[in-house]
């Protein structure tokens, strides 16, 4: 049974008016994008709790609660563990790779690649990112179309294009800002939707007791047996999605870079990675799975028959009301667009900054490749959409798949050997990426001989996962193989680039010593200063310059006093030599007070960054 | 002990605890990760408590959880 036959109008209502709602949404936030520092990285201005939603949002993809909910209806709560094994990659995170990518104002994947290796490893990662990703715009969208073909009844290319278009729409004209607001909605609505599910199954069960009776004893643990099943055992699932999998997401997914260099500062990190993994990712993997779990009690009690594949929408329609189903397929819905927008203007980011720029029209203004940006996004919403009908032939579909089994291993060694290891050579990088790809592409061919060996006893049913733990070990052994026999880059070529290089990435960001003397907010009025004119500066008294430990040349971040404009409204500023008027005000140039959209005698929060 | 069981919380938190040093280590060792600032301090406090809190709830859900009474239900 599918939506289209139990859904009522009602429920398409809610669905429409939330598509309606959305794409007014974004549009709206196309006024706060000037630049392609706005476009790409929302202005580098947001708090960390929009970003982290922005993340989850993106986290949370298009097949998230079909595929979860079945995984939970057959296996239980060790569904989740895919979304829980992601803290163990967050100092390496936060206290390496941030730093490196902000400080360094790294843009994108290939152009670390070019300053940490050379030119060829850009190339070639420039090649197969794009790839990657333009690829992923197609599954999204496909996936995306069969979905509202299960839940309404439309055709898959009419669900695909009506959606690809709403989301092209909205980040032609917003870009970044517009992403980060409509995915802090999207995460919101697709959070509630499957926490209000679980609640409601609880509910329905007469707490927490009776629906925890209902489910097998087999489904009651938080991680599947080590080798078994082959197709969902811990050890598949922990290298496939824990190492390989997570590893990407967190180092080389083009839509990630660009959210962390929204934040307003590296410390913001810190907060946005707790909130995103240790709070909002465990409520997501039980927003996603539970209604596999609620199935599986309701079939336990005899209240309900499905199979796997179906427990998600069939649980949902049999607890809600009509207008809340709507809802919940809102929420599903939600889930794909948040996915499939990030990667859109990661492709843009990618043509802009690694082709476009360099190569076909460099020392161009600002606006020219706003445009160009723009107009990339568009092409590659077109492109996603064109890929539908040819990833149709699941042959096509499989090949994609295996493409990025293929090449995310190879790129995620080299960022993390290229962060972690001085004398990792920029050949022994290209080799990385290469011939680690080629491997992996080989045990397609050769699996018995490649992944075989690493199968833990599971059988050829483990390849598809085993697959990462090969193409992981052949790249390193690859990569530091090469490394012994090659010549590295100068020590100080890497300055910025490795691990244990931050502070001189700080250095190197500020053009001065970084100042981290522990300092605090302090509240400060506009005051409109004509003779700033130009200057990205702002002068305040010496005893806020004291409060916040600030010296004149430090960087400072003047945001709007209202938290929830989130960072919208706000600029990032050097502090100027302090005047002595009045305590409160703060003299900002005509420029900046626009950028921020100030207003004269408006109160406002002044901070040192750095 | 039922070791299929056990493996899993061994290889996930045996390996995040060496990609964790890592983090660590390569924050200490340049500087970027200051114990005298307050903020650092913080910082190392989460590391660890998010560490230790993961590890407290897949315990939890190993050897207690699936062994809850089921009540009247069979």
């Amino acid at each position: 049974m599918t939506a289209m036959a139990i859904g009522t109008a009602l429920d398409y209502a809610v669905i429409l008016s939330y598509f309606v709602a959305i794409l007014g949404f974004g549009l709206y936030f196309g006024r706060y994008t000037a630049s392609t520092k706005d476009y790409f990285f929302g202005g580098q201005r947001f708090s960390w709790w929009l970003i982290a939603f922005s993340c989850i949002a993106t986290v949370v993809g298009s097949y998230s609660f079909i595929k979860y909910s079945a995984a939970g209806f057959t296996y239980g709560i060790s569904s989740t563990q895919s979304y829980l094994n992601d803290w163990f990659w967050m100092p390496i995170l936060v206290i390496i790779w941030i730093p490196i990518v902000y400080y360094r104002r790294i843009q994108s994947i290939p152009e670390y690649m070019e300053a940490r290796f050379d030119k060829k490893t850009r190339i070639a990662a420039t090649f197969i990112i794009l790839l990657y990703i333009i690829g992923y715009v197609g599954i999204n969208l496909i996936t995306l179309g069969r979905t509202l073909h299960t839940l309404l009844g439309w055709n898959t290319m009419t669900g695909a294009t009506v959606t690809a278009v709403a989301v092209a729409l909205y980040v032609y004209v917003g870009g970044q800002t517009a992403i980060i607001m409509t995915d802090l909605a999207q995460g919101i609505i697709l959070l509630l939707a499957g926490l209000g599910l679980f609640a409601a199954g609880i509910y329905h069960f007469g707490g927490f007791e009776g629906f925890w009776s209902l489910l097998p004893q087999s489904h009651k643990y938080a991680f599947s047996e080590f080798n078994h099943p082959p197709n969902f055992s811990f050890i598949g699932i922990y290298v496939q999605d824990g190492l390989a999998n997570t590893g990407a997401l967190m180092l080389m997914h083009q839509g990630f870079i660009m959210r962390f260099l929204s934040l307003k500062s590296v410390t913001e990190s810190r907060r946005m990675v707790v909130c995103w993994i240790l709070v909002l990712a465990p409520l997501a993997a039980i927003a996603t799975s539970c209604g596999g779990w609620i199935a599986k009690a309701l079939v336990a009690n005899g209240e309900l028959e499905t199979g796997a594949q179906d427990a998600f929408v069939k649980a949902a329609h049999f607890l809600c009301a009509p207008g809340v189903f709507g809802f919940v397929l809102a929420a599903l819905t939600a889930a794909l667009m948040s996915t499939t927008d990030s990667l859109i203007n990661a492709v843009s980011a990618i043509f802009v900054n690694d082709i476009w720029r360099p190569y076909i029209r460099p020392d161009r203004s600002d606006k020219h490749y706003l445009l160009t940006a723009r107009i990339t996004s568009l092409c590659a919403a077109a492109l996603g959409l064109a890929l539908v009908p040819i990833f149709m032939k699941d042959t096509i579909y499989g090949a994609h798949g295996m493409f990025t089994a293929a090449v995310t291993p190879p790129v995620l060694v080299a960022i993390f050997l290229g962060i972690l290891w001085k004398r990792y050579t920029p050949t022994a990088g290209f080799v990385t990426i290469t011939g680690g790809a080629i491997l992996i592409g080989l045990s397609f061919i050769w699996p018995d001989a490649l992944v075989g060996p690493f199968n833990m006893g599971m059988g050829p049913d483990a390849y598809k996962f085993m697959r990462a733990l090969f193409g992981l070990l052949a790249s390193g052994v690859l990569g530091v193989v090469v490394t012994l026999f090659t010549k590295p880059k100068a020590a100080t070529a890497l300055v910025g680039l490795v691990g244990g290089t931050q502070i001189d990435a700080m250095r190197q960001f500020k053009g001065g010593e970084p100042n981290r003397r522990p300092g605090k907010k302090v509240r400060v009025r506009v005051c409109v200063d004509e003779t700033l004119a130009g200057q990205n500066v702002v002068r305040v008294s010496r005893q806020a310059l004291e409060r916040m430990a600030a010296e004149p040349g430090d960087l400072l971040y003047a945001n709007d006093a209202r938290w929830w404009y989130g960072g919208l409204r706000s600029v990032h500023v050097k502090a100027g030599t302090p005047h002595n008027v009045d305590e409160s005000e703060m003299r900002i140039s005509p420029e900046d007070a626009t950028t921020a959209k100030f207003t004269p005698g408006q109160t406002i929060v002044l901070e040192k960054t750095m | 002990m039922d070791m299929s069981r056990v493996w899993p919380i061994v290889c996930q938190y045996g390996i995040g605890a060496i990609l964790c040093f890592i983090g660590i280590w390569y924050g200490l060792r340049g500087g970027y990760l200051n114990l005298r600032l307050a903020k650092d301090r913080r910082l190392m406090v989460t590391l660890i408590a998010g560490y230790l809190l993961m590890l407290a709830l897949v315990c939890v859900f190993t050897f207690v959880a699936p062994f809850w009474p089921n009540g009247d239900r069979p």
